[in-house]
């Protein structure tokens, strides 16, 4: 799981996976705004095929809090 | 398999797959950039990738950027300078809100909506008059439309606008029925009515694959990559059949026979683009004068000699054929579409002129009408004018004067990558009728044209003196089955050998098959001890391709007439052709 997340934020904020740890947020990614944010979560959705409330949304701040998200949803 | 050339690529990929793609197309692209704006009255980001990736795969370099949100009327004098603008203007937002308070608005109110709206659409088309293209959305109000027998106010609205803007003759500017995006994507996969109440985003990006497609045509003509010309094979793609084996009675094209009136349909829809100005043409493994006398004589073909630009009937292989035509009609490669039933030619032309875009005749014929309809959009021309009417002519009096030489094709690397083997059975009495009917089917590839019973076959076998070299071909796409067949009489008291029968079904022809199987047979004769192998060639109408395969082998000629050439070869002097691509296994 990831993975696939570290592969769909790469491809949406132009950045390589390897840069991609838990810290990573919009303080360190140039492109992560508010456009972007909504690509992230359309690419999220599409790829693990569920939908994001509006609060699920607001907590996506870095990708660990992105990882929490996502494993709730899935449980 | 129906290919599509155009669409299904993109259909299939994720969004954050179409991302990825478009940053790579974007560095690879260096032809100069294709401005795109877009103006809308709602929230429609997600289009920018898709739309982007769509025409970058297309070789336009595309850049698309937004007007402010709802701000039409005055973004319309900003970005007069760009090549493309797109109006999105959303019928449920055209004031906030209005797709349920347009039901409190009394009939003054709502009139004075729509004159109001109308005068907007005239200033802000009357602001972009000189921008080169403006593609405008018709209205729609179907994904806010009741369920009930009465149309709601707001398709009343959005047919009232419509209506408008059909009355409505700017040069510049082509109206895009967005509706028929809604229906290709259905409704539901459409709408996302949360990203509606949280930031007025109301579709999704699987509608916007499926609305890029009606924007890609108008793009592909303005950058003049519309397609020139629609170039057909003939057996199955013309006509149902094969003029070779069934014959110019044979085949069906009529509008009264069952699998005929598929292809009277096809005919037709070529007829009508040839009106329009583009080019039709033949690129077919045939002999050319039985082709001839079906353009000229057969009751039912509908294409003449008049419509057909360019005629490319012979045994070469299609991808020479094809460059050849793109050269003596001087257009690109990339403005041909091509038509085939077969994956090995479909596939043959994917690999070694991708430029090409290729169709291939569906297995399900009835598909096959559609099939071609849904690609009538690739030869899309912004303006019809007299001289495209007279293009047809203009492109034939070219072909006529212009000479041109041969050109070399490697199709060997192609040949290498469909993993080619042969694998041959000797004297084998369970496949019998198989052998029988090979003889008697098979009218193109055959040497000698001897027709054979079973009881022949079998008689044959029992000689112990005849040897029955059957074939199966298969390739990375699938087995052939049984294809091909030799019939070799050994006389072991001189030590030589007759080839009675060479014959190959037209289904695997092309592929060099025949000198592949020639080496493995010489191989075999020398381990019985046969030092002469006689063969012949029998002239029919319908076998002319074969005419020189024993002289291409380096056999001597003993003894020659009008009708049938002799030859023998000393198998010690036999030259392998030994090709790599193709596997044997005995």
């Amino acid at each position: 799981m990831e993975n696939r997340i570290k592969n769909v934020m790469a491809a949406v904020f132009e950045i390589s996976v390897e840069e991609i740890n838990d810290q990573t947020s919009p303080d360190s990614v140039e492109n992560w705004d508010s456009i972007n944010l909504m690509n992230l979560v359309v690419a999220l959705e599409e790829e693990f095929d569920m939908q994001f409330d509006d609060e699920e949304i607001s907590e996506m701040l870095n990708f660990k809090l992105i990882k929490e998200v996502i494993s709730q949803k899935i449980k | 398999m129906v290919v599509n050339i155009c669409y299904n690529i993109m259909e299939n990929l994720k969004y954050f797959e179409i991302i990825k793609l478009n940053n790579q197309l974007k560095e690879s692209l260096s032809s100069d950039p294709y401005q795109v704006t877009v103006l809308s009255n709602i929230t429609i980001n997600s289009l920018k990738e898709i739309l982007e990736f769509s025409l970058r795969k297309e070789g336009i370099n595309a850049n698309v950027e937004f007007g402010d949100y709802d701000n039409i009327v005055q973004d319309s004098l900003k970005f007069t300078s760009s090549k493309l603008v797109i109006i999105f203007w959303e019928t449920c937002n055209l004031t906030d809100g209005l797709h349920f308070k347009i039901d409190s608005l009394n009939d003054k109110e709502f009139n004075e909506l729509l004159e109001k709206t109308k005068l907007e659409i005239d200033l802000v088309l009357r602001n972009l008059q000189n921008t080169q293209l403006v593609l405008f959305n018709k209205f729609t109000a179907t994904s806010f439309a009741s369920h009930s027998v009465n149309d709601n106010r707001l398709e009343v609205l959005a047919s009232k606008l419509n209506e408008f803007l059909a009355t409505l003759s700017f040069k510049n500017v082509k109206l895009i029925n967005i509706e028929k995006s809604l229906i290709n994507t259905g409704l539901e996969n459409s709408i996302d009515y949360r990203y509606y109440y949280s930031s007025k985003a109301l579709y999704t990006v699987n509608f916007f694959k499926t609305y890029t497609r009606s924007i890609l045509p108008f793009t592909m003509a303005a950058n003049g990559k519309a397609k020139k010309a629609l170039i057909f094979d003939c057996d199955n793609t013309l006509w149902k059949g094969i003029l070779g084996e069934d014959g110019t009675d044979g085949i069906q094209m009529a509008s009264d026979s069952k699998y005929g009136k598929i292809f009277n349909e096809i005919q037709s829809i070529a007829l009508e683009l040839n009106k329009k100005g583009i080019l039709l043409g033949l690129c077919s493994k045939n002999n050319p004068e039985d082709v001839q006398t079906v353009i000229d004589s057969h009751p039912d073909m509908l294409i003449k000699d008049e419509n057909i630009t360019i005629k490319k009937v012979n045994w070469l292989d299609k991808a020479t054929n094809l460059k050849e035509i793109a050269k003596e009609l001087n257009i690109g490669l990339n403005s041909i579409v091509f038509v085939d039933d077969s994956s090995f030619e479909i596939n043959l032309i994917k690999e070694t002129l991708p430029e090409i875009s290729v169709l291939q005749v569906p297995e399900r014929l009835y598909e096959y009408p559609q099939m071609l309809r849904s690609n009538l959009n690739l030869f899309y021309n912004l303006s019809q004018t007299d001289e495209d009417l007279n293009k047809v002519n203009m492109y034939k009096e070219q072909v006529e004067r212009k000479n041109f030489e041969k050109s070399f094709n490697n199709i060997e690397d192609y040949l290498t990558s469909l993993q080619l083997n042969v694998t041959i059975q000797k004297n084998n009495s369970e496949i019998i009728p198989r052998t029988s009917q090979l003889t008697q089917k098979t009218n193109q590839f055959n040497l000698t044209t001897k027709r054979y019973t079973e009881t022949d076959i079998q008689s044959f076998i029992d000689s112990g003196e005849t040897l029955i070299y059957t074939f199966s071909v298969a390739d990375k796409f699938g087995d052939n089955g049984i294809t091909g067949l030799c019939i070799v009489i050994t006389d072991k008291l001189s030590n030589s050998a007759k080839i009675d029968s060479f014959l190959m079904s037209c289904r695997v022809i092309g592929r060099n098959i025949e000198l592949a199987f020639m080496d493995f047979l010489v191989d075999d004769l020398r381990k019985m001890n046969i030092q002469i192998l006689y063969s012949s060639y029998i002239k029919t109408l319908k076998n002319v391709q074969v005419e020189k395969f024993y002289d291409k082998l380096q056999f001597n000629i003993l003894n020659i007439n009008e009708m049938k050439t002799e030859y023998f070869l000393e198998i010690d002097k036999y030259n392998s052709t030994n090709l790599k691509y193709i596997d044997i296994k005995y």
